[in-house]
């Protein structure tokens, strides 16, 4: 493996770990696993995840969209080995979360009972897009300042894109760039401002008819309001991520876009200064290519003699994959250079998050 | 008809199987899949031999028309549709604010996407609709079910005016099962079959119409049960290669019967099938495709 770097040793010595990657690789598993890692280690961590299965729910004990991070029970963390450490889930939906983003950037609670009542905000404010992202920036940054957990692990919404985490909050606070928005805004001291206001204005209007036209505009202002916060919000968050006390990792299966994505997704971490700690190669075969091929036992009955070539030319197919997986891991590692690592899991069976696969998922981890 | 389903099933290449199917048929189809402004890839186009579908209907190949649904293309049609003055939809489709706000904006983004295939929808070619299959490749299911569900959403929020207008026209087409229907492609794992019952329930909250389910890359079993019951205990106890292989077609047997057990939606099988010529053949399967019968007491 290369330079010092191991994801044993950051799930033991980090404050946060931020997992990254496309959807549909087996994201939040590998997040689950990684805090039950560090919990059976000792530390008190919480895992934080946005929307997430109920099954990963279920096999954790815990509820979903809970008001505040909750303790898994004691029949799953006894299961799980957790002796002195500890562990939180916290598996919330965006509405909650924007709900509390309005009552704490609203800092008169008349006013922040006018947003939370307003009935476009009620149908909209799970549908805006870059919430997801905002929430899950929100709600970590909020977890690491209260200073009650060891280690933070963040399950990031999924996506196409593995950086969309990044981004889409930048899209939304561009909603609120003062020049763009205030051209909704009624009220402006600009003449230019009122002219583009105007005819906006109409467009809204023969779009929406007047009536609505008017409630969305006003909707638009105090919505976008709340959210002029959110810029020193998103540049303060940014530079805590790149502080040594994080460590990114992106999770992604061995599909043949997997080399472009970890390209990409280096380059761009290097680009916004956001500590790069390496690449997980999820559902991988790397470690079978060691496994044996099958071969015929003394004395064996016939329909084992005529069963096992076709065996065998099952065999050679698997060892194909587990071979050109080894080979991805040799270029993710390479890729990962000094200053990260790159490790495998292997394909669990499917369906298999009981507590048991995450504690062998959470034992392969430490093992690096 | 929408193709959807998680990704990785297999989905574009269905959609492309299914528009070359029709073709052959001699209906006028037009192929669409669901894109993002930024993107640089599409699974669907490799199938014409191109890097991206185009903005607006084009020909792919005889009777073969494909686009792709872009939430901004969507926007300006309607904006144009809406604003009589080319000047003010000009200054519409111009202005920064607007952009931002559509880009950024709750369910923008699909009605874009909802106006576009309407648009598609009303294209006449002479007096006849210029298009008489549209296929949809859509996006991961969440995508799909903001999609179905936005005309009900959204005409909650905004009953009259042009929008609710569209929306309700969208929907007239959308929820009739004899115009439209959602196929979902899924394959026998017990990931993806979970995955499948829950959109089709999902997709019925939303009205839409489900008109049946493709079980993809079914993989034919090469054992006798005599070579299996003999090679069962070797296979275990020695750890051997090729382990997983041997048990995926006891797998895809048990999810399929799993998943027939729980719809009575008709269901569909196409076979494993070699990369090489994959579309061609996907096609031929589908040309004869029956559906598995109905489980007993169902229906």
């Amino acid at each position: 493996m290369t330079g010092a770097v191991r994801v044993g040793e950051l799930i033991r010595s980090k404050k946060v770990i931020v997992c990254c990657g496309a959807g549909g690789v087996g994201k939040t598993t590998t997040a689950a696993a990684i805090s039950l890692a560090a919990a059976r280690a000792g530390r008190k961590v919480l895992v934080l995840t946005i929307d997430p299965s109920r099954r990963l729910a279920e096999t954790l004990g815990v509820s979903r969209n809970p008001p505040d991070p909750v303790r898994i029970p004691k029949d799953r963390s006894d299961a799980a080995g957790i002796t002195t450490g500890s562990l939180d889930a916290w598996m919330l939906d965006i509405k909650l979360v924007s709900d509390s983003a309005v009552r704490r950037l609203v800092k008169n609670e008349a006013d922040a009972q006018r947003i939370l009542s307003n009935r476009i905000y009620q149908q909209v404010s799970t549908m805006v897009a870059g919430m997801h992202e905002y929430t899950a920036m929100e709600a970590l940054h909020r977890l690491v300042h209260a200073g009650t957990y060891d280690l933070v692990v963040l399950d990031t919404p999924p996506s196409r894109n593995a950086l969309d985490f990044l981004e889409a909050p930048r899209r939304l606070s561009g909603l609120v760039d003062s020049r763009a928005i205030s051209a909704f805004l009624p009220r402006s001291d600009s003449l230019v401002t009122r002219a583009a206001s105007r005819v906006i204005e109409k467009i809204l209007g023969a779009v929406f008819g007047d009536e609505f036209a008017h409630e969305f505009v006003t909707f638009v202002a105090t919505f976008t309001g709340i959210f002029k916060s959110l810029n020193v919000d998103v540049s303060e968050m940014r530079q805590f991520l790149s502080g040594d006390d994080v460590a990114f990792l992106l999770v992604s299966s061995p599909a043949p876009a997997a080399l472009t994505e970890a390209s990409f997704f280096h380059d761009k971490t290097r680009e916004l200064s956001l500590p790069f700690r390496g690449f997980v190669l999820n559902r991988s075969h790397a470690t079978e290519a060691g496994r044996p091929m099958p071969s015929l036992p003394e004395g064996a009955p016939d329909a084992v003699r005529t069963g096992l070539p076709k065996l065998i030319g099952l065999a050679e197919l698997e060892r194909h994959a587990a071979q050109r997986d080894f080979t991805l891991l040799g270029e993710l590692t390479k890729r990962a250079g000094q200053s990260a690592t790159a490790m495998a899991l292997p394909d669990l069976p499917q369906g298999a998050d009981d507590i048991a696969t995450l504690v062998t998922v959470a034992d392969a981890l430490m093992a690096h | 008809m929408l193709i959807t389903g998680k990704g990785g099933v297999g989905r574009s290449v269905m959609t492309a199987a299914l528009a070359k199917l029709a073709a052959s048929r001699g209906r006028r189809v037009l192929v669409t899949e669901v894109g993002d402004e930024g993107d640089d890839y599409s699974p669907l186009a490799r199938h014409w031999s191109r890097e991206r579908l185009p903005r607006l209907p084009e020909p792919l190949e005889p009777n073969v028309h494909g686009c792709v649904l872009l939430a901004r293309t969507g926007q300006e049609l309607f904006l144009k549709s809406v604003l009589r003055s080319g000047t003010l939809a000009r200054a519409a489709i111009g202005s920064d604010a607007l952009r931002r706000l559509l880009s950024a904006g709750p369910s923008f983004r699909e009605m874009g996407v909802f106006f576009q295939l309407l648009t598609a929808l009303r294209e006449k070619s002479g007096d006849q609709p210029a298009h008489e299959l549209i296929l949809i490749d859509m996006p991961a299911t969440g995508h799909t079910l903001s999609l179905t569900g936005l005309p009900e959403l959204l005409l909650r929020l905004v009953p009259g005016g042009p929008i609710a207008a569209a929306l309700k026209e969208g929907q007239g087409y959308l929820n009739d099962p004899k115009q439209a229907s959602a196929w979902i492609i899924t394959l026998p794992e017990t990931l993806p079959v979970s995955e499948c019952l829950e959109l089709i329930d999902g997709l019925k909250k939303t009205k839409m119409p489900v008109g049946g389910v493709v079980v993809n890359r079914m993989p034919s079993d090469p054992f006798s049960p005599a070579e299996r019951e003999a090679l069962a205990p070797l296979v275990d106890r020695h750890a051997w290669l090729g382990r997983e292989l041997f048990k995926k077609p006891l797998v895809a047997h048990r999810e399929l019967a799993r998943l027939r057990s729980h719809t009575a939606l008709p269901l569909f099988v196409t076979p494993e099938l070699p990369h090489d010529g994959l579309i061609a053949a996907l096609s031929r399967v589908l040309d004869t495709a029956t559906p598995l019968p109905q489980p007993v007491g169902g229906g």
